[in-house]
């Protein structure tokens, strides 16, 4: 029947080759964390080809998005994908590095519906652009608000709060 | 078309709204009958709004009585908590964090602490982890009296009755939380490497004592709703969340596990002494707002087996690491990492970055209500306007988690 946890165990050691394998030059710096996370890393210009080919890949197959973050590296930025497999019942946490001057990323609204909203709190928050996204709008600041907080270079002035 | 928002400037979200019916009609879609120049009509509902347990605002465009489309708007409760962990040590933020899903707070507290505790590598003592689960449990149990009172409430007058029996119940375990920890809901009780004070004396069988009463209570409210014919016309078929939702989506919790989904992270990413632990997973077949009433229900007997078995097999030894100022500041090696943990609602987790300071990096919260809430507009389209609010209280949403 429907949706199991777990349903094809591997071992990390496993899920790691087989990701260093089958996404050869793409994904970077493949790594484990204990007890049930993969870290890697991935190019901007490759990303939504790659999230596609590991939401449908037969083995792993990394079907939800759990969150996004955006993470300010002060000489660059980070969008950081956290999915989950159900399968192997595991994680991926994919790094993926923009530049300062243009932190923008294509969107993977596409791949998983989920980060519709995940996206535009990192826009939110952290300025980071992801191109093609539907519905591009502030999430949780006003829909007026200057700036973007999270970046460790704002400074928090009162004419970024144009209604207090 | 109507337009009941001339004065004062609609907002974005209405702006879309408003977009979104214009789109529909040039598309040929609109329900333009008997000649009306409208039909469609965009309703805010929110932020101040009874049945949306907070401050969600919701702005529903409405055809007669039924809801073509839905924009949720969130952020009015926004509290920069993200923000405000860059700006203190490690330590210090543990009594904010209680206050992000201030219904089953100690839940959060915990999936903080674990998250801090693998970035450090800090090992917890035995009996403060027994508390742990303890209290959590017992922390599951209030939030999901919360959830089931309130949900009945928006339903019918007979929900009023439930809720004040529930909350009645709930109030029994914010006394014992209170003689613990010294607060009623903002318990700031966790430790790296335990908890703050031990079980006073007489606690457990105080415990024990609600533990015992309180299956019957279970079984009084569903001799209540369960076979209530308004209640079950009310909520069965409605509102389903199928499978593909819950992958699509990232539903977690027991909003999963009432479509069939035996997703729960003290499973399948076990954590604490949860593998010691004897329970069941409880999951329904349906995934409509019954099945996650019942959920809930069962779920909350299984928190009770849960306690019991963890008084039964509670540790003597200390209940924190160290001497007691051991823990106050703490300096985690340079690296991240996320730990979930499940809340009541589901999935509740922080991911820390730390780059070898006293104050974390970032702090990035995944919160189950804010992925759980991204489904709204699929799962209220078509549904008539006061199934909506039913759909909304069955999903059981915590603003406080949600903004931030």
């Amino acid at each position: 029947m429907g949706l199991q946890v777990g349903s094809n165990p591997m071992s990390m050691d496993a899920i790691a080759a087989l990701l260093v394998e089958r996404f050869a030059g793409e994904l970077e710096d493949v790594r484990i964390q204990e007890p049930d996370t993969v870290v890697a890393r991935c190019a901007r210009e490759k990303l939504k080809d790659v999230a596609a080919r590991l939401k449908a890949d037969a083995d792993a197959g990394y079907e939800t998005l759990n969150w996004i973050a955006g993470v300010d590296r002060e000489t660059g930025f980070e969008s950081v994908y956290h999915v989950y497999s159900w399968k192997t019942n595991t994680y991926l946490e994919l790094h993926v590095d923009l530049p300062r001057e243009t932190p923008e990323v294509d969107t993977v609204t596409g791949v998983w519906p989920a980060a519709d909203w995940h996206e535009r709190e990192s826009w939110d928050m952290v300025g980071i652009v992801y191109l093609g996204h539907p519905d591009p709008r502030r999430i949780l600041l006003k829909d007026d608000f200057v700036g973007h907080p999270l970046r460790k270079d704002y400074v928090d002035l009162a004419e970024n709060h144009p209604h207090v | 078309m109507y337009d009941q928002f001339e004065s004062p400037e609609p907002d974005e979200a209405v702006k879309l709204a408003l977009r979104r019916i214009d789109e529909a009609t040039a598309r040929g879609e609109g329900s333009d009958v008997d000649g009306l120049a409208f039909n469609e009509v965009v309703v805010n509902m929110g932020p101040q709004h009874p049945s949306t347990h907070g401050v969600l605002r919701l702005v529903v465009t409405l055809d007669g009585e039924l809801v073509k489309d839905v924009i949720p708007v969130i952020g009015y409760l926004h509290r920069c908590k993200e923000k405000l962990a860059e700006r203190r040590t490690y330590f210090q933020y543990i009594p904010i964090v209680d206050r992000t899903e201030y219904v089953a707070s100690i839940n959060c507290e915990w999936a903080y602490v674990m998250t801090v505790e693998k970035l450090a590598g800090i090992q917890v003592t035995r009996r403060a982890e027994f508390i742990r689960v303890i209290t959590g449990e017992l922390m599951r149990i209030a939030s999901h009296l919360v959830a089931v009172g309130t949900f009945t409430a928006d339903l019918s007058p007979l929900g009023t009755a439930m809720v004040f029996y529930m909350f009645r119940d709930r109030e029994i375990i914010l006394d014992l939380m209170e003689e613990l920890t010294g607060a009623r809901m903002m318990f700031n009780y966790f430790r790296f490497g335990g908890v703050r004070y031990d079980l006073p004396d007489g606690w457990t069988s105080k415990c024990r004592d609600y533990l015992q009463k309180f299956p019957k209570m279970i079984k009084e409210y569903e001799a209540l709703v369960d076979d209530n014919a308004i209640f079950l016309q009310r909520t069965q078929g409605k509102g389903v969340i199928t499978q593909q939702d819950v992958i699509d989506y990232g539903i977690t919790g027991p909003n999963a596990r009432a479509s069939g989904v035996e997703l729960d992270l003290r499973r399948s990413r076990p954590y604490s002494v949860y593998p010691e632990l004897d329970f069941e997973v409880r999951t329904e077949q349906h995934g409509d707002i019954f099945d996650r009433y019942r959920v809930r229900m069962d779920e909350m007997r299984e928190s009770v087996k849960i306690i019991e078995q963890c008084l039964d097999m509670l540790p003597k030894g200390p209940v924190q690491v160290g001497s007691l100022r051991a823990p106050y500041v703490i300096t985690p090696p340079p690296g991240s990492c996320y730990v979930g943990q499940e809340n009541p609602r589901g999935e509740f987790g922080t991911y820390i970055e730390s780059d070898g300071s006293r104050y974390p990096y970032r702090l990035k919260y995944r919160d189950p209500c804010f992925c759980n809430l991204q489904i709204f507009p699929k799962l209220l389209s078509g549904n008539k306007i006061a199934d909506a609010v039913a759909i909304s209280g069955s999903i059981d949403l915590v603003l406080g988690g949600i903004d931030r």
